[in-house]
């Protein structure tokens, strides 16, 4: 059954509003049809659209003369009218939303929300892990590509004081890569314990980033700084007027010193010695252990195409960039660009194989895998997972393979082909294309051999 | 609720002499300033005005919904008018109008008890029902009763 979702909202909010909800509530019910209604109006938010609702809606009727966060529904098919159409039509607006039809970009993004949904269903470890590395980013992406932008002017230009390439760099490697691991830490802490974790988290991260020990140190102090903080919210009962005191004093305060002790005197050290061994073991890779690596971040970058084990990958890889490796990032980003990329070309090799639907989806996929979305292979494996699935990590493991084989190098953590734009962002560029179509032609010839044909389209 | 804290008889016209919009707003604004609910006429009808600029509250079915949020309005009310015979109110449906009800919110109000009221009423108006008993009110009584109905 299509599910109609509206949104009604007028700059007064006291008449129009309302009217207009209640117009569409009428005309559903006559029609029989199901509808959710958000009013905004003098009272606020009113019967709030879920993102859950949004996924699974047909439609979405926005009647409005005012700013509805319309961002919410992209991707989905949207009806746009000033609030006076919904009361003076309601019926033939409920019709014109009720005759929409999904275009194949709603095809890619309900599988990708879907995907996104589980994720957010996702609790422990992995989820605190997640929103870390999601605050993280941000930082690595206007960090990587600000470098990037330094080398413009030559790989060694920034040594040259108060030049542009040296602020730049400044900018970049010396403040935003600076604070990717504390920034890491603290939000896994904070995703754990809140906002009391976060100054503990930070704290710890900035010490796992002096003492050398690397994303590894951050991931450790963050999970360690919020179970502590944890574990002192609900252990430590103070009486009822010294209650402020927790929060302000006890929890900033011991809370950071466990943490920052455990991390100077205990664990540091070691992770030191695991991130150094690490990034020794990553520079000097000999060809055959690299291409091993590179087959296995890109495996993993295919396997669940955005889910856990894509993100272990991609992690690894980011984390690295903090510690100048820049080799696995770019097999990870190789790797998770085949896969879209593979199924486009496939619907053109094969177009029997894939429904009408799956080859508008296949334009977007193509898109997508331009782009360094991975995702735009899900709404394929979904419908097909056992023969697409190990088709696209053969192929993105062969990208993988062959971009650590070439030595390729990426400065920028994300960016698909647009990184490979700036100069010096990528060593070894030429190889670097050929390792990515090679890849692609890997995944399309396979998903064409293995792919049965459609019956009926 | 209690709808007698947002119209009173002052408030309330039935079969009211009015050439046309303007006129009918005017009256229905003084109204509201003798049972006490605006403070300011000039200010007040100066955001109904701007209000009808930007479209006309003029819903269909015969009803208007003028309103203005303002600094001009003490305490938030509703003035309700039947007119003596239909105005042109420039409405979505191209209809003349001959049910009006003006609503006055101060500025500084939101999200309270009058404010829900009002909404109540507002979307009470979708209804083809209620409309046909607005329309054949006779007396202020009789109007508080359809209104209590909410």
């Amino acid at each position: 059954m299509k599910k109609i979702l509206a949104v009604t909202a007028c700059p007064t909010g006291i008449a129009h509003t309302y009217m207009a909800a209640e117009a569409l509530q009428q005309a559903a019910e006559e029609k029989e049809v199901v509808i959710k209604i958000e009013t905004r109006g003098a009272v606020g938010v009113e019967n709030a659209l879920t993102e859950e609702e949004i996924t699974e809606a047909h439609a979405i009727i926005i009647a409005a003369d005012m700013d509805v966060e319309e961002s919410r529904f992209e991707g989905k098919p949207v009806i746009k009218v000033a609030i006076g159409q919904a009361i003076k039509d309601p019926h033939g607006l409920i019709d014109k939303a009720l005759a929409v039809q999904p275009s194949a970009q709603n095809f890619i993004e309900k599988a990708a929300k879907s995907k996104e949904e589980r994720r957010a269903q996702m609790t422990g470890p992995y989820k605190h892990l997640m929103t870390g590395v999601s605050y993280m980013l941000p930082l690595v992406v206007a960090g990587g590509l600000l470098i990037a932008v330094s080398f413009i002017f030559g790989i060694e230009a920034f040594k040259q004081q108060g030049t542009l390439a040296a602020a730049l760099m400044d900018i970049g490697g010396g403040s935003a890569f600076a604070l990717m691991v504390p920034i890491l830490a603290g939000f896994i802490s904070f995703s754990i314990a809140e906002k009391p974790g976060l100054a503990p988290g930070l704290i710890g991260g900035m010490l796992a980033s002096k003492i050398g020990a690397g994303f590894l140190g951050g991931i450790i102090a963050g999970f360690l700084a919020g179970y502590v903080v944890q574990w002192m919210k609900d252990t430590i009962n103070l009486p009822k007027n010294f209650a402020g005191l927790k929060p302000m004093l006890i929890i900033p305060f011991f809370g950071s010193a466990i943490v920052g002790l455990l991390m100077v005197y205990v664990i540091g050290s070691p992770v030191k010695a695991i991130m150094d061994g690490l990034s020794g073991w990553l520079a000097n890779l000999g060809t055959g252990n690299a291409v091993l690596l590179g087959l296995l971040l890109g495996a993993m970058m295919a396997f669940d195409m955005g889910g856990p084990v894509n993100k272990a990958a991609y992690t690894f890889a980011v984390g690295l960039l903090g510690s100048g490796i820049y080799g696995p990032i770019a097999a990870v980003m190789a790797a998770g660009m085949t896969p879209p990329l593979g199924l486009w070309l496939a619907t053109f090799l094969a177009p029997k194989k894939f429904t009408a639907e799956e080859k508008e989806a296949g334009k977007a996929a193509g898109v997508l895998g331009i782009s360094f979305i991975t995702e735009g292979a899900i709404p394929f494996a979904a419908s097909d997972p056992f023969r697409v699935i190990p088709s696209i990590m053969v192929g993105s493991a062969v990208a993988g393979a062959l971009s650590m084989a070439f030595g390729v190098t990426l400065r920028a953590p994300h960016g698909g082909i647009f990184v490979l734009l700036i100069p010096n962002a990528v060593v070894n560029l030429g190889m670097y294309v050929v390792a990515i179509a090679v890849g692609t032609v890997v995944t399309a010839l396979l998903i064409s051999v293995v792919k049965k044909n459609k019956t009926a389209v | 609720m209690d709808i007698l804290n947002i119209i009173k008889d002052e408030t309330i016209f039935i079969g009211l002499d009015a050439e046309n919009r303007e006129e009918c707003l005017q009256k229905m604004v003084d109204g509201m300033e003798k049972a006490g609910f605006v403070s300011d006429k000039k200010v007040y009808l100066a955001t109904v005005h701007e209000r009808e600029q930007k479209g006309s509250t003029g819903v269909g079915f015969g009803v208007a919904i003028p309103h203005g949020k303002s600094d001009g309005v003490a305490s938030a009310g509703l003035a309700f008018a039947r007119l003596a015979k239909p105005v042109d109110w420039n409405s979505l449906d191209g209809k003349p109008v001959q049910v009006v009800f003006l609503i006055g919110v101060p500025e500084k109000d939101a999200g309270n008890e009058h404010i829900k009221i009002l909404i109540a009423i507002s979307r009470k108006l979708v209804h083809e029902e209620f409309r046909k008993k607005l329309l054949a009110v006779n007396s202020s009584s009789e109007l508080y009763e359809v209104l209590q109905s909410i």
